[in-house]
C-alpha cells in the first residue's frame, strides 16, 4: 500500500476486524540529529510494534532511507504511513509489501568449531539456504554472515540453535523495490512542499 | 510599526550564494526576523541563556510581557493566536524556563493551535555537559510539538526563525519550539533572512489548494439523506471557513452541531444550529448525531469526548470526515467517506455543487423537539437561580447577556468549562477559548491575558473554577503590571468540581480531595491592586458584572456557587451517546 499522491484522496475504512501482517514500510527522510529520534518515538507513542528499524545513506547527499518492519491490519498500517508522513524530516513513506520489491537481512553469527563431519555438512546445508559465506574460521569457533529474507534467517537462526551457535547479531531488514517505481516514488509528491523542483 | 535596516534580497534561487548583509549578532536576526514575521508581542521570561536577546530586545518594535511563569506564557502565546488567527511567541531560557513551556506546548499541539517557542540553551562547548541549567529541551518536547530543533549555528537563525513560522502556521497548525545556543545568539552571521519561496522544507505537508473533487460525492450523499448532521470542529475557524458554513447549512437545509473548539462555527441562534455536542453536551444534539443517517465530520478529530464508544456512536449515519490531517481520517471512527482537504476549500466546493435544499422540515421539527426538552431539563430551564441559590449556568447566562454575546471568553477546564460552553450563548468564532484535547487546568487567566491583548478591540472574560485558578494565578502580577483588561469570573465552589462529580456518580460519593481550601479572592486582589467583589446571590450577578466591565484594567468577581451543582447531562466513561445519565438535575 502506498499512500496516493495527491493530498485530497478518499480514505476507505480499514475493515475492523482485519488480520494483522508483517509491512515492510520505506521512508525516505532527511539526514539530520534528531529525525530517528522523532520517527522512533512517534511509533512508540502510538504504540505501534516495530520489528526491525533500519537507517542508512542514499544515493542522494543529505537524504537516508529507514527501512521498518511492523506488524499491523491494515487500518493500523494507514495510521502508521499517515503519522509517518507527518513528520517534518520525512520526505516519502511507501508500504513496500503490496508491491514487487526485494527484502534481505544481514546476520552475523558465531558457533563452535563442528566436532564431527556430520555437523560440519548440517551447517553446509544451513549456510546454502540463507545466503552463508565465511568470516573466519579458527580452531575453536566458526564466524559466518547471513545474508537472507528475515524468514530464512529465522530459519537458520533456529538451526543453528541446535548446531552450536554461540552469538548472534541481526542488522534488521532492509527492502527495495524491484518493478516500475511507483509514480510517487519518480515524481515529487503534491503533499509534499508544493514548490516544483529546480 | 519602525521601518528597519532589512535588507530585502531579490529573488534568488535557494541554490544561488545567499548575498550578504551587514553582520549582526543572532539575537539580532533573531529579533528581526520576529519582526519580518508580523510579531509584535511577545511572552516571555528572561535568564541566562536567553539574556542576549534581552539586551537586544529595545531595538525592535517588539512587545514583551514579563509573565510571571513560563507556563503562563505559553498559555498567553496560545491566547493570543487563538484570538487573533497569528502565529504566538513564548520566549524563555534553559532548564527549568524551558520545561515549563511543556505543558503549554502540549495545549497547543492537541488544539491546533500556531506558536513559535524560543529558548536560549547552554553554549555549544558545554551542551552534553550537564551544565548549569542545561536540558535536553528539544528531545522533551518533540512529542508535544509540532517540530523542534537546535540552532547550531549563527548563519542557520534567519532561515530557523522563518522555516519555525512557516511549519507552525502551514496545513494543520502546531507549535514549534527553536532552542538556541547562547553563543549562537552572541556570534555574527551576514546571512539574509530568506524569502518565502527560499525556505527548505521539502518534507513539510501543505495542503493541495482550490477545488475539491471529491465533493462530488460529498454532493451526492447529502442529495440522498433525509436526516443529514453537519458536525463542525475547530478546522472550520482555523481555515477561516465559518461563513461558507453558515451557506452550506443553509443551501443543504443541514443543522450543524459543534464540538468543544468548534463553538462560534455558528451564531448559536441560527435556526440551523443545532448545538454543542459530546460528553456534556445538550442532549438533542446527541439525539441527532445518534438519529442522523448522514454525519459530515468538518475539521473535527472525532475524539473520544465526542464520540464515547465508538461502536454505538452514529449508529445509522454514513459516516464522512473532512480534516486537512489524513492521519485523522479512519483513525477514531469507521469512516465511510473521507477527504483531505482544508475546510474552507470543502465548504466552498460543496457550495459550487449544491442546489438549494426543500426545508427539512420534519427533520429540523424533530430536532427542535428534542431541543425543547433537554434545554428544559437543564439547570438553567429549571431555573434554580430562581430560588435564591447561585448556579453557575445563571452566571455564565449573565455574562454573555451582559457582554451582548460579543465578549471573547476563556475558559478553564472542567465543570466551569462545560458551563461556558452550554449557556453563554456564542455568536462569533474566535470567542471562545478553551484548552480542549489537553484540558489544561490553568489555562484561563493567562490565555485571556494573550487574548486581551490580541483583541483588544473586544472585551475579554476569563471563566475560571477555583482550582483551575490557583494553578496559574500567579499570572495577576503580570495583568496588574500591564494593565492588561482581562475580567475574571472565579466560579467558585470550594471544590474540584469536576472531581467532585465524577466521585458523585461514579466512585459512590468517596470524596477524596474534592475539596479546595483557598485564599479569600477579594483580599488577595486587594493586595495586587485589582478590583473584586463577592457575589452569593443570583441578585447580586448583574450588578458586579456591570462592576467588572466599568474597570478598565483586570478585574475578578468571586462567584460563590451552590456547591452541590453538577454539569448534567453526562456521558459516563466507556459508553455511548445512547446512554447519557441526565441526572437528577438539581
Amino acid at each position: 500500500m502506498t499512500l496516493p499522491a495527491t493530498a485530497r484522496t478518499l480514505v476507505p475504512a480499514g475493515e475492523p476486524d482485519a488480520v494483522a501482517r508483517r509491512h515492510v514500510v520505506s521512508a525516505l527522510v532527511v539526514d539530520r540529529p534528531g529525525t530517528l529520534n522523532r520517527v522512533s518515538g512517534l511509533l512508540r507513542a502510538r504504540s505501534f510494534n516495530i520489528e526491525s528499524l533500519t537507517v542508512g545513506t542514499t544515493d542522494e547527499p543529505g537524504r537516508s532511507r529507514m527501512t521498518i518492519a511492523i506488524r499491523g491490519d491494515d487500518g493500523h498500517l494507514r495510521q502508521v504511513l499517515a503519522q509517518l508522513e507527518r513528520v517534518i524530516d520525512v520526505l516519502e513513506v511507501h508500504d513496500l509489501t503490496t508491491v514487487p520489491h526485494v527484502e534481505l537481512e544481514l546476520a552475523l553469527v558465531e558457533l563452535a568449531a563442528p566436532a564431527d563431519a556430520e555437523t560440519q555438512h548440517a551447517l553446509r546445508g544451513v549456510f546454502d539456504a540463507a545466503g552463508g559465506y565465511p568470516i573466519s574460521t579458527d580452531e575453536d569457533a566458526w564466524r559466518v554472515r547471513l545474508t537472507a529474507t528475515p524468514d530464512r534467517i529465522d530459519a537458520a537462526i533456529e538451526a543453528l540453535r541446535g548446531l552450536g551457535l554461540r552469538r548472534l547479531v541481526r542488522a534488521g531488514a532492509v527492502a527495495m523495490t524491484t518493478g516500475p517505481r511507483p509514480s510517487s516514488e519518480t515524481t515529487p509528491s503534491t503533499t509534499q512542499n508544493g514548490a516544483t523542483p529546480a | 510599526m519602525t521601518a528597519l535596516p532589512i535588507p530585502s534580497p531579490a529573488a534568488t534561487p535557494a541554490t544561488a550564494p545567499q548575498p550578504a548583509v551587514a553582520p549582526r549578532i543572532g539575537a539580532r536576526a533573531v529579533c528581526e526576523a520576529l519582526v519580518r514575521e508580523g510579531v509584535t508581542t511577545i511572552f516571555g521570561y528572561p535568564g541566562g541563556t536567553v539574556l542576549p536577546i534581552y539586551d537586544v530586545l529595545r531595538e525592535f518594535p517588539l512587545r514583551h510581557i514579563l509573565v510571571r511563569h513560563e507556563q503562563g506564557g505559553t498559555h498567553a502565546a496560545d491566547g493570543w493566536s487563538r484570538a487573533t488567527g497569528g502565529v504566538g511567541v513564548v520566549m524563555a531560557t534553559s532548564g527549568p524556563g524551558a520545561i515549563n513551556l511543556v505543558t503549554g506546548l502540549a495545549t497547543a499541539m492537541m488544539d491546533s493551535v500556531p506558536l513559535v517557542a524560543i529558548t536560549g540553551n547552554v553554549p555549544r562547548a558545554l551542551l552534553g555537559k550537564d551544565a548549569f541549567q542545561e536540558t535536553d529541551i528539544v528531545g522533551i518536547a518533540l512529542p508535544v510539538t509540532k517540530y523542534a530543533t537546535v540552532v547550531m549555528d549563527p548563519d542557520e537563525v534567519p532561515f530557523a526563525v522563518a522555516e519555525a513560522f512557516e511549519i507552525a502556521r502551514s496545513g494543520r497548525p502546531g507549535p514549534v519550539l527553536l532552542d538556541f545556543p547562547k553563543d549562537v545568539l552572541q556570534l555574527d552571521t551576514a546571512v539574509p533572512h530568506p524569502e518565502p519561496h527560499e525556505l527548505r522544507l521539502p518534507g513539510l505537508l501543505r495542503p493541495v489548494r482550490g477545488d475539491v473533487p471529491e465533493a462530488d460525492e460529498l454532493a451526492e450523499l447529502i442529495a440522498r439523506a433525509e436526516r443529514p448532521l453537519i458536525l463542525s470542529g475547530h478546522g472550520v475557524q482555523i481555515a477561516e471557513a465559518t461563513d461558507l458554513l453558515r451557506q452550506v447549512a443553509e443551501r443543504a437545509e443541514i443543522p450543524v452541531a459543534h464540538t468543544l473548539l468548534g463553538i462560534g462555527n455558528m451564531d448559536e441562534t441560527h435556526r440551523l444550529s443545532a448545538g454543542y455536542a459530546g460528553m456534556h453536551g445538550w442532549m438533542h444534539v446527541n439525539k441527532a448525531i445518534q438519529q442522523c443517517d448522514l454525519l459530515i465530520g468538518i475539521g473535527c478529530r472525532y475524539d473520544d469526548r465526542i464520540t464515547g464508544k465508538t461502536s454505538t456512536f452514529a449508529p445509522n449515519a454514513t459516516i464522512v470526515h473532512v480534516d486537512v490531517d489524513r492521519s485523522e481520517i479512519g483513525k477514531n471512527v469507521h469512516t465511510e467517506l473521507g477527504i483531505v482537504a482544508d475546510a474552507g476549500d470543502l465548504l466552498a466546493a460543496l457550495l459550487r455543487r449544491l442546489p438549494q435544499s426543500e426545508p427539512r422540515t420534519a427533520w429540523l421539527d424533530q430536532i427542535n423537539e428534542w431541543r425543547k426538552v433537554s434545554e428544559a431539563r437543564s439547570w438553567h430551564g429549571s431555573g434554580a437561580w430562581r430560588e435564591g441559590r447561585l448556579s453557575a449556568d445563571y452566571v455564565i447566562d449573565r455574562i454573555g447577556e451582559a457582554t451582548d454575546h460579543e465578549a471573547t471568553l476563556v475558559s478553564d477546564v472542567g465543570q466551569n468549562q462545560m458551563w461556558a460552553a452550554r449557556y453563554f450563548g456564542f455568536r462569533h468564532p474566535y470567542r471562545h477559548l478553551s484548552s480542549g484535547g489537553l484540558g489544561t487546568m490553568g489555562y484561563s487567566v493567562p490565555a485571556a491575558m494573550g487574548a486581551a491583548l490580541g483583541a483588544p478591540e473586544r472585551e475579554t472574560w476569563a471563566v475560571v473554577g477555583d482550582g483551575g485558578f490557583q494553578m496559574t494565578m500567579q499570572e495577576l502580577a503580570t495583568l496588574v503590571q500591564d494593565q492588561i483588561p482581562v475580567r475574571i469570573a472565579v466560579l467558585n465552589n470550594h471544590r474540584l468540581g469536576m472531581i467532585r462529580q465524577w466521585q458523585e456518580i461514579i466512585y459512590d460519593e468517596n470524596y477524596h480531595s474534592a475539596e479546595l481550601i483557598g485564599p479569600d479572592l477579594v483580599r488577595l486582589c486587594e493586595a495586587y491592586g485589582i478590583p473584586a467583589w463577592r457575589a452569593t446571590k443570583p441578585s447580586e450577578v448583574d450588578e458586579v458584572i456591570a462592576r467588572a466591565r466599568a474597570t478598565p484594567g483586570p478585574s475578578l468577581i468571586d462567584f460563590h456557587l451552590d456547591e452541590a451543582q453538577n454539569v448534567y447531562p453526562m456521558m459516563l466513561p466507556g459508553k455511548g451517546l445512547s446512554e447519557m445519565v441526565e441526572g437528577g438535575d438539581r
